[in-house]
């Protein structure tokens, strides 16, 4: 990945960059996969920051704060910072940030599970602990089995709008990858705690998911 | 703006047969020509039938198409598109082929239902969607988008970002410069000749073939759940990665440096350097073979291999009647004419295409009889 390009796509994204610099990144972005991708994320991680909701703090720690401010220095007035939420970070903030979130919404198996990744403080605490890593895949899979539910009751409801023989790939190559899901989750029955078994699994579940998604979207253009 | 200053040009092709290119096929045979300016995208709808596009140096783009007279085509230019859509009379329409000649630096983006998508020498970037129908592109450049629900895919000579995906269907990829991601279901994967710093391909049920570049600081990702993996490394690539398998081997065919990581994974290293090209090789139930270049067998597919395929919509069974015998027919006597033609077509092409499927089929099931013949053998 070009560094270069990597530190300006928060910008792309705000819109802060000149005409020419923009175009200089399309162009970079049409032959780079990996910075098109880091693209995606970092888009997905605003559009769900943006969805966010406000919680109050567990604990006040104004107290605390006001204590340790010196009384003569002068405060910013930031108001705008206060009324209207912002979201322009920098590349590692939303990289860290599109961690968290694919450890909260599917992909957090990959990223415990995979053995030789450098992985983020976020995801490194995660693997630190196997009881953690467990109740992140035991997370992802009851996730990515609701996933799979709502999607396959969608399709089944739709699957009316799409020709017979549409239909019938479709529901071959679910059976198909329902058999490698089959497969190895019967495998790690008997090895429960394998890197390579709990990542393949989720792999496949993954494909299945991509597969129901695409069948109802093809449905929906019908 | 471009869009307020666009003039649309209708132009509903129903000239009759004879008057153009198309005599001898259906009703609504058509040709049509418009000018075009640099940066114009071609945006081609067929629901069914066939889109083919080839390139030449003009900046003109000409739409010539056969189908019946229950179908019609419009094209419409603005100054930045070209839009071509097959519409049906009454109803969805019946089957259109289109063939389409634009600039070599134009863009398009072509879909359709029941279609197949060629384009040939193509300059700019292509999209291309079908969801029962092969697809096969040269050439472009930049984006390269192509999907088949139900058909193979087949790419070459091209540069830029490759996203490929099908869901039942080989995927082959020669001649290839940049970034690739390929993903189906049901299909074997081959990349040959490509030049990629990162590579991530995906199958559930098929072969996967890598024999291209390995470039330091890269990234190549192969998995597959039921097949074989067969990945080229060149003597210089400076390469390190993990080979996983549940039930199957790791076969190379030259000296690597092994570390056995885990139960079902081997960590691997070619060279030392400090940017080494990663790769991660992946199959729940086959073989992973690292070779030589030159030692990979190659299996190009046949590209008419999917052509035959048997669509039970209601759609295609006029197609061909539509256009072989020039007539405009209702449901009954399509019927008629496909219990009366089913028969003798079976008789003529079953034997043809049962041995061409059989050339392509049986090496694979031979292979997968193998490993389930091993797998009962004594260690």
């Amino acid at each position: 990945m070009n560094d270069l390009w990597t530190n300006r796509l928060s910008e792309y994204i705000d819109g802060e960059l000149d005409n020419t610099e923009r175009a200089a990144l399309e162009e970079h972005l049409a032959t780079c996969g990996h910075c098109y991708a880091t693209l995606a994320d970092l888009r997905q991680v605003i559009a769900r920051a943006k969805h966010l909701e406000d919680r109050e703090p567990a604990q006040d720690l104004w107290a605390g704060i006001r204590a340790g401010l010196t009384t003569d220095a002068p405060i910013p007035l930031r108001r705008d910072r206060l009324v209207r939420r912002r979201f322009s970070l920098t590349v590692g903030q939303l990289l860290a940030a599109s961690i968290a979130l694919v450890l909260m919404s599917g992909g957090g198996m990959w990223l415990a599970f995979r053995p030789d990744a450098q992985p983020s403080p976020i995801v490194q605490r995660g693997i630190e602990s196997n009881e953690t890593g467990n109740r992140n895949v035991a997370r992802w899979r009851v996730q990515s089995d609701i996933a799979i539910a709502e999607l396959q009751d969608a399709l089944t409801l739709n699957e009316g709008k799409l020709d017979t023989a549409t239909v019938r790939i479709v529901r071959e190559n679910l059976a198909v990858i329902d058999r490698a899901i089959s497969q190895a989750q019967h495998a790690l029955r008997r090895d429960p705690g394998n890197t390579y078994l709990n990542l393949h699994l989720a792999k496949a579940m993954r494909q299945k998911i991509e597969l129901l998604r695409r069948a109802n979207a093809l449905a929906g253009e019908s | 703006m471009l869009t307020t200053l666009a003039t649309l040009v209708a132009v509903s092709l129903t000239m009759p047969q004879g008057s153009g290119q198309g005599s001898g096929r259906g009703q609504g045979d058509s040709d049509t020509t418009v000018a075009v300016q640099q940066g114009a995208r071609l945006d081609v709808n067929n629901f069914g039938g066939e889109i083919v596009v080839r390139t030449w140096n003009q900046n003109n783009v000409r739409v010539r198409a056969s189908h019946s007279s229950r179908s019609r085509v419009e094209v419409s230019t603005s100054a930045s598109t070209v839009m071509v859509r097959s519409q049906g009379r009454r109803g969805p329409p019946s089957i259109v082929e289109l063939e389409i000649t634009v600039p070599t630096w134009m863009g398009m983006s072509l879909s359709g239902t029941y279609t197949d998508i060629s384009v040939a020498n193509a300059g700019g970037a292509v999209t291309a969607e079908s969801v029962q129908g092969d697809i096969e592109v040269t050439g472009g450049t930049g984006n390269i988008n192509l999907k088949s629900v139900e058909g193979g895919v087949t790419l070459s000579k091209t540069k830029g970002r490759i996203e490929v995906n099908s869901v039942e269907g080989d995927i082959t990829i020669t001649d290839a410069v940049g970034d690739i991601t390929v993903e189906t279901v049901d299909g074997d994967i081959a990349l040959i000749r490509v030049d990629a710093a990162n590579t991530e391909v995906n199958t559930v049920d098929g072969d996967i073939t890598y024999d291209g570049t390995i470039k330091a600081g890269g990234t190549y990702r192969f998995a597959t759940h039921d097949g074989d993996l067969a990945v080229v490394i060149p003597p210089s690539a400076c390469v390190s990665g993990s080979v996983s398998t549940f039930d199957g081997e790791f076969d190379p065919s030259f000296a690597v440096d092994t570390v056995r990581a885990g139960r079902h994974r081997i960590t691997f290293a070619q060279s030392r350097c400090s940017s080494p090209a990663r790769m991660e090789l992946e199959t729940f139930d086959g073989d992973i073979k690292l070779r030589r270049p030159g030692e990979v067998e190659l299996e190009m597919p046949d590209r008419d291999k999917h052509q035959w395929k048997p669509h039970d919509n209601d759609f295609d069974l006029d197609l061909d009647l539509d256009l072989d015998f020039d007539i405009n027919v209702d449901t009954r006597t399509i019927t008629r004419y496909a219990n009366q033609y089913a028969a003798q077509y079976a008789a003529e092409y079953a034997p043809k295409y049962a041995r061409e499927y059989a050339k392509w089929y049986a090496p694979k099931a031979a292979r997968k009889a193998a490993r389930a013949v091993r797998r009962q053998l004594p260690n």
